[in-house]
């Protein structure tokens, strides 16, 4: 019967569930994604379709349709297992991939690695771009994309708006025949237009625009001075690709001041010319990005030696232009004169002004001066690895910032991280953790950063 | 023993139960009277802002914000190396042993280096003399590096203004004015340096008529010519304070500034630390008029006018040599020799030195030969020489003999003299006669300084060649015989000088490039020293047999000692013609004293914005000189200040003027305690007027009243006359009364004693007897034990009765750190302050906002009297947060900016600090400061930035002058509180240092800045759960106690009572 009265309620009850459940879902790839970063992305590759270390993951549940869900599963969790047992997938995996061992997971519950899969397939299929701000951390690089996404979002929901208006309309209009029908007093129904512009209606809007309007001033301003994704380009195109990922040096090889200083410390110009008195030739951008630490260092390419104190300005011009010049020939021979004339002026220039100066590098992990940060601390005696803040550095052609060094990570990461109690001496003086540790039940199995005082003001701020 | 810590007292003020000092001292926050303000023309003339700036400051204020919060984060660059030394790793400090010398001062440092620059000085435990011990003298210094008023580069005088010249044309000029007969005077104060030393003999080699003049402003000549008398030798002995069970002082403040303070300090301590089971300590008298910080450290104090001063040495002599056996010498004024409670004291002092003999020490501060020859002969019946007096190891920290400067001086005036080379010397403000020196010196034709910074001197040369500071020299010391000290350099020079010593090698040289030819390279003065050391220390040892070992260690090490054996002194000179010729007993009705400040010096030091600030550690002033004058108790209430001169706790104080040799000045007083009457004093080395401005005008310059004596030594006293002003000194910057704790006092007209916060406050249950101080005498130690352990645990239960009980094991693991402050050790020279400053990035806020309570000092040193009113003991009480783990301050603070670490530390954080102050009314110990104005120029309204000393630029505004900054330490903005951090930067160093090196923490890991610093080792931080420990170790002692134990708020810091050695026989 029309006699029942609907609530525009109802309808509200009904779009929210819905979008409660799209957002469950969203959570649930958000674990995964996260998931991923902490344990697969060094070695698969984040689109899903390109190979890295390991294979592009995207369109692994079709590749493993064959089998049981459960051999995906234990697959992840120890593939060297399953290869000496012979199934035929993890086989024809390792002929292919040999000698590359993968990772075990042996921790990853069943629910994680299908929520891992859901992120792999949404990053596969939708090339990983997110739908709607859930708060999550959002990589720089991705936040062109999210444009588009909020379009689509804010499309939505002004037809869900006015879907909601209509039937409202309609509710009210049965509402109002009812009550005709059975011949209540009616008087004049307001209109559309008088509705919308009702004090209630008015004030409901006022205080959504404050409230959204303050949530909005506070987030920004949270995120005032932050500068997750930040990647500006740098004197030099320094490949981290390169250097890290291919030809896998040791990260404090170079940034010698994270085992020892508060500072990971930004290479000298000397400590390249270690390698590059040798490698000579760039194997991405041949020799022009590498003359420019020779101009730094002081260094003649040409014969190989320094040059001495009273070399003239004039002298180094002619030996770096040489240098140039040669190089440009032999990677170009079929350059004309006039290129090679303008390539040689235009590298010379960018060092001119450099010679026997240092590099200006662009610092991207910016703290504020307020904040005491020591990488000794925890490189050397916490053990992290560089990976667990930089992110996976060897992959960055050019580096960014890749967490959002606020105050709120740090303290997460001191929430949950344990110490390296075990083997260092230095924590003998906390006798009752010792003790509980060693007593199986107290059921503690470690010491995390906070139980230590890891969250106090004075840890970092003095 | 009577009930001694109620009678306590701080100043008259305290004494005397003053409304208006009560109410000042129950409030943290001291409001001055707003109707000060606004009688102030100044101020009101200054204050221009009108309504139209207020609504464009409101306007600009929004919009700037508004601008700030939208705009880019700028652009930041990280600049490597280009090689990369070996021994620097950015962040991480670099050491390097090195020496602070400045004229006579010496103290063997270590530099702290951060990222190339230095940023903190600290002792150096190797040396043999300073002991890892500094001064606050040598923790300042590392500011003068970036004086912004350094001189640049050097300069010729043309047309009365010095204009810029440059190196090469300088030694052009300066070597066309020498040739072989030229008349070249370098007139120095003391040099400790044997490398530059030679120089001046080569000067003298190639120019015949070269003479050096060598004079202290404050001298010893005295002890110089009377050891050439007595003993042959025209050197300072070698002061064993260590080995003196007696020591007496006539008027020489060996603890604080007299020839090697330092050194004297960590020796006399090393026979005051009590050892309860078996208690037994030195004795220390000391003989004057003002107090002095060795008079505030004495167990005695025999006041004799400074007239009266030779006749008393005499007297004793005297009584001892009619104790001990020899002549007796000629008494001067007979009977009246010196005032009759100094005599009846004088002859028991002569009875304990008697029954001392061999153990020890006289000593005399006094600049007339003949009453040094007396000390010498009385040392010498005493047998202190072999005992507590040497000559192998002899001082070298004053050589100077003003004798020379007075030859000087009538040479220039005759027009003989063709150059003078000032090296570091200011006679044209430090002389008595400087105005004639000035007269003199302007007929000298070429008149060159080797000065750092424009000097008064300076101002009259016509050359500058200014000298290298010494963080960016290489150099040498040898501040006593065989005691040798390395200076090497810790930044480039940053401005266009040269060291002193290269200048004077390259007018020497006859060829221009001679520097450059010799291979020399970049550093010349380095293969220079490097030579020198071989050819003529090296030879000295058998240890090494390679040079260049021996140079790698002492360069490490930074000193180096040759130990040598002096023949046994014998006595030869004549004491009783000496005594014969020393003067009458002056009978003018008023003396004046001038000494030597802890912090000024002889104004040598009056640039330096740190020791300006430092409060002196007796009269608690700063920014300036003030006349020391008398005030006599007749118990009670009732008391006789001197000349009606009398300061009030508001900052204000009478304005006395001061004639003496027909020069006067006017001087605000401060009444001090234990001032003989009708004896005033006042210190010197303020009164500049050509300096760099934080010593500009500040005090008065007393030099012109001291005189010559007969045999041409300057005396440091003058007969005087002292008269009232009608005016008075409105800004009396003395933080005597600031931020003073639980005061008591006596209700008048009774004995009953009452607690003045109790009395103003009018609330009952706070506490009367409180804990802050407590003394004993040594024989009474046993009962003392039982008292204070009593008192303890009454406190202690009560305590344990607490409503909140339960958090007693938050502390049991990891560490809990905690202080020991051993108040027996403890002499108040100040230097942890200083020291605080430079660790901690405290900024100095000048005199005005000094007079307003605001002095910024994280670690104050209390000073507190006891005993006799007339005659009272002084024990100093460094005090700083206390760390409290039951702190009152943490549960005040509305937005939790300061809380509780789980090593027991009370944490501070300044970005959420919002500025009520709740915290600091809370504190008991009132040890929280609150930054009222931007001292540290750190935000970006000029109009909250405070010129310090009327400069132009604030102090710390440029980037020079923030270089010396703790990277480490936050720089505190305007609004918020700050306070003693227990070095928390230095604690958290140590930990990582440990657990990278995987140990145990240990006790050399952490040490806080004031701990350093000390000279005698009175602070002692660290792990109390550590029990092997040293502060564990020193927490045991039954004399320790904590300040107001009883409030219940555990403090961290532990003292041990001062326990003193009064002989009451003496009490006339």
């Amino acid at each position: 019967m029309l006699h029942k009265r609907i609530h525009i309620k109802v309808f509200l009850l009904a779009a929210f569930s819905f979008l409660s459940v799209s957002l469950f879902a969203e959570a649930t790839i958000a674990e995964g994604k996260s998931l991923f970063k902490a344990n697969c992305a060094q070695c698969h590759a984040k689109d899903m379709k390109s190979k890295l270390t390991g294979p592009a993951l995207g369109g692994v549940e079709e590749r493993w349709s064959d089998y049981p869900r459960e051999d995906l599963y234990s697959w992840v969790r120890n593939s060297q297992k399953m290869i000496s047992e012979g199934h035929p997938r993890a086989v024809e995996l390792w002929n292919e991939w040999t000698p590359t061992v993968m990772n075990n997971f042996p921790n990853l519950t069943d629910e994680q690695i299908d929520g891992m899969l859901l992120y792999i397939n949404d990053a596969y299929v939708n090339g990983g771009k997110k739908k709607g701000g859930d708060g999550e951390v959002v990589v720089g690089t991705d936040k062109s994309d999210d444009g588009s996404n909020s379009m689509f979002y804010v499309f939505l929901l002004a037809i869900l708006g006015l879907l909601a208006v209509i039937l409202a309309r309609i509710v009210s209009n049965l509402n109002h025949m009812a009550d005709e029908k059975e011949g209540k007093a009616v008087g004049r129904r307001a209109t559309l237009v008088e509705q919308l512009l009702s004090p209630k209606v008015i004030g409901f809007v006022l205080f959504a625009l404050i409230l959204i309007g303050g949530y909005t001033t506070v987030n920004n301003a949270i995120d005032l001075g932050r500068q997750q994704g930040y990647a500006p380009e740098q004197p030099i195109k320094f490949s981290h690709v390169t250097h890290a990922g291919i030809q896998k040096i040791d990260c404090q090889y170079c940034h010698d001041g994270a085992r020892r200083s508060k500072h990971s410390v930004i290479p000298a110009t000397n400590t390249c010319m270690n390698c590059h008195t040798a490698v000579k030739v760039g194997s991405k951008y041949g020799t022009g990005e590498l003359t420019k630490i020779y101009a730094s260092a002081g260094w003649n390419p040409n014969t190989g030696k320094y040059f001495e104190d009273n070399v003239s300005y004039e002298a180094k011009e002619e030996e770096y232009k040489k240098w140039i010049k040669e190089n440009f020939v032999a990677a170009k021979p079929e350059a004309s004169d006039k290129s090679i004339d303008a390539e040689v002026t235009n590298q010379w220039n960018a060092i001119a002004g450099h010679l026997g100066k240092p590099i200006e590098w662009t610092k991207i992990h910016n703290l504020p001066d307020h904040a005491y940060f020591n990488h000794a601390q925890h490189v050397a005696v916490g053990k992290v690895e560089c990976q667990t803040c930089h992110g996976p550095v060897e992959e960055m052609e050019v580096v960014q910032q890749y967490a959002p060094l606020s105050m709120g990570w740090c303290i997460n990461c001191h929430r949950q991280t344990n110490v390296q109690f075990a083997d260092n001496p230095y924590y003998d003086s906390y006798e009752a953790y010792h003790d509980q540790l060693k007593d199986v039940k107290s059921g503690r199995t470690g010491v995390t950063v906070e139980e230590i005082g890891g969250l106090e003001c004075q840890k970092c701020h003095y | 023993m009577k009930d001694q810590h109620n009678n306590i007292w701080i100043g008259v003020q305290d004494k005397t139960n003053d409304p208006a000092f009560e109410e000042m001292a129950s409030q943290e926050f001291y409001e001055l009277p707003i109707v000060d303000s606004l009688a102030d023309d100044e101020f009101v003339e200054k204050s221009s802002t009108n309504r139209r700036d207020f609504l464009k400051y409101l306007g600009f204020g929004t919009g700037a914000a508004m601008l700030a919060a939208s705009c880019d984060i700028p652009v930041k660059k990280a600049i490597p190396y280009v090689v990369k030394p070996d021994s620097i790793v950015p962040g991480v400090a670099t050491y390097y042993a090195s020496s602070f010398v400045r004229g006579g001062d010496y103290c063997s440092i270590l530099v702290k280096t951060r990222e190339g620059r230095p940023i903190k000085i600290e002792g150096n435990p190797s040396s043999t003399i300073t002991q890892g011990g500094t001064s606050a003298r040598a923790q300042a210094s590392v500011l003068d590096l970036y004086n912004t008023e350094r001189l640049k580069s050097p300069a010729q005088k043309v047309d009365d203004k010095f204009e810029k010249i440059d190196w090469k044309a300088l030694d052009t000029a300066i070597r066309s004015k020498m040739s072989a007969g030229s008349n070249i005077r370098i007139v120095t104060n003391t040099v400790l340096s044997p490398s530059f030393k030679a120089y001046f003999q080569e000067l003298t080699n190639r120019y015949p008529n070269t003479k050096v003049v060598t004079y202290d402003p404050i001298s010893s000549a005295a002890i110089l010519r009377a050891n050439q008398e007595s003993f042959g030798d025209k050197v300072l002995p070698n002061y064993r304070f260590d080995k003196a069970q007696m020591v007496v002082s006539f008027d020489a403040d060996f603890l604080g500034s007299w020839i090697s303070p330092v050194e004297y300090a960590a020796d006399w301590v090393k026979n005051r630390k009590v050892d309860t089971k078996n208690p037994k300590m030195s004795r220390l008298v000391v003989v004057e008029n003002g107090m002095s910080l060795t008079g505030s450290n004495a167990d005695n104090r025999i006041k004799v006018k400074p007239s009266e001063q030779a006749s008393a040495v005499v007297f004793l002599y005297n009584k001892v040599a009619a104790l001990v056996g020899g002549t007796a010498l000629p008494e001067i004024n007979g009977s009246n020799a010196v005032n009759g409670s100094a005599q009846e004291a004088l002859k028991e002092l002569a009875k304990e030195l008697a029954a001392n003999k061999g153990k020890s020490l006289v000593v005399s501060g006094s600049n007339d030969t003949n009453v040094q020859i007396v000390i010498n002969k009385l040392n010498d019946i005493l047998s202190s020489y072999g005992n507590t007096i040497s000559f192998s190891g002899a001082s070298l920290q004053k050589q100077g003999d003003e004798g020379a400067v007075k030859e000087l001086i009538r040479e220039m005036k005759s027009g003989t003299v063709d150059m003078v080379i000032l090296n570091g010397a200011n006679p044209v403000y430090d002389l008595p006669n400087s105005a004639e020196f000035a007269e003199a010196f302007a007929k000298v034709g070429t008149r060159v300084s080797f000065a750092e910074t424009m000097d008064e001197t300076t101002a009259l040369c016509n050359f500058l060649a200014p000298d290298n500071n010494i963080l960016e020299s290489w150099g040498d010391a040898e501040p006593k015989r065989g005691h040798y000290s390395l200076i090497q350099p810790t930044i480039q020079p940053l401005y266009d000088t040269r060291q002193k010593e290269l200048s004077l090698l390259m007018w020497l040289s006859t060829n221009e490039e001679l520097a450059v030819d010799a291979g020399f390279g970049d550093q010349p003065y380095y293969n220079i020293l490097r030579n020198y050391w071989k050819a003529n220390i090296f030879p000295k040892q058998s240890q090494f047999i390679s040079f260049d070992s021996f140079w790698d260690t002492v360069l490490h090490d930074g000193v180096f000692h040759v130990a040598s054996e002096a023949a046994p002194a014998v006595f030869a000179g004549d004491a009783s013609s000496a005594a014969s010729k020393i003067n009458k007993v002056s009978s003018a009705e008023v003396e004046i004293n001038f000494y030597e400040t802890v912090n000024m010096g002889a104004g040598q030091y009056a640039g330096n914005p740190w020791l300006q600030e430092m409060p002196d550690p007796v009269n608690r002033t700063v920014w300036g000189n003030y006349l020391g004058t008398n005030i006599t108790f007749n118990g009670n209430n009732d008391y006789k200040s001197f000349k009606d001169l009398n300061q009030d706790s508001k900052g204000n104080t009478d304005l006395a003027e001061v004639t003496a040799n027909s020069l006067s000045a006017i001087i605000p007083i401060t009444p001090t305690f234990g001032q003989m009457d009708n004896t005033v004093s006042c210190g010197l080395g303020y009164g500049r007027t050509v300096v760099t401005s934080a010593g500009k005008d500040t005090g008065k310059n007393l030099f012109p009243m001291c005189r010559y004596n007969n045999d041409g030594l300057i005396q440091y006293w003058s007969e005087c006359e002292v008269t009232k002003q009608s005016e008075r000194e409105r800004e009396f910057a003395c933080v005597q009364y600031h931020h003073t704790m639980g005061v008591t006092g006596t209700k008048e007209g009774s004995e009953e004693v009452i607690n003045v916060d109790e009395e103003v406050l009018s609330y009952q249950g706070s506490l009367t007897d409180r804990s802050i101080i407590y003394n004993a005498h040594v024989d009474e130690v046993g009962d003392f034990v039982e008292k204070l352990t009593k008192k303890r645990s009454h406190a202690q239960y009560l305590n344990k009765k607490t409503l909140y009980p339960g958090h007693e094991d938050t502390f049991k693991m990891g560490h809990h750190w905690a202080m020991h402050i051993d108040l027996n050790a403890c002499t108040g020279c100040a230097a942890c302050t200083v020291a605080c400053m430079a660790e901690n990035n405290v900024p100095v806020v000048g005199k005005k906002e000094v007079y307003r309570h605001h002095e910024m000092t994280w670690l104050r040193i209390d000073r507190y009297f006891y005993g006799d009113v007339n005659n009272p003991n002084v024990v100093y009480q460094p005090m700083m947060c206390q760390h409290c783990d039951n702190a009152p301050c943490e549960n005040v603070c509305p937005v939790a900016a300061t809380n509780h670490s789980s090593e027991g530390l009370n944490q501070m954080t300044y970005n959420r600090c919002i500025g009520t102050r709740y915290c600091a009314n809370n504190c008991p110990y009132k040890v929280r400061r609150f930054n009222w104005l931007d001292y540290t120029t750190a935000d970006i309204w000029p109009a909250n930035e405070y010129p310090i000393n009327g400069e132009d630029l604030p102090f710390g505004a440029d980037n020079l002058t923030r270089m010396v900054l703790n990277p480490d330490v936050t720089v505190r903005s305007r609004g918020v509180i700050e306070k003693c951090s227990f070095c928390v930067q230095r604690i958290q160093e140590g930990k990582l240092t440990a657990k990278r090196e995987g140990r145990r923490l240990k006790d050399n890991d952490v040490k806080t800045a004031c701990q350093t610093a000390c000279p005698t080792g009175a602070i002692v931080f660290g792990d109390r759960n550590d029990k092997e420990g040293m502060v564990s170790k020193q927490m045991e002692s039954p004399l320790n106690y904590f300040a107001l134990e009883e409030i219940n708020v555990a403090p961290s810091v532990m003292y041990t009572a001062k326990i003193h050695n009064r002989n009451t026989k003496m009490d006339a």
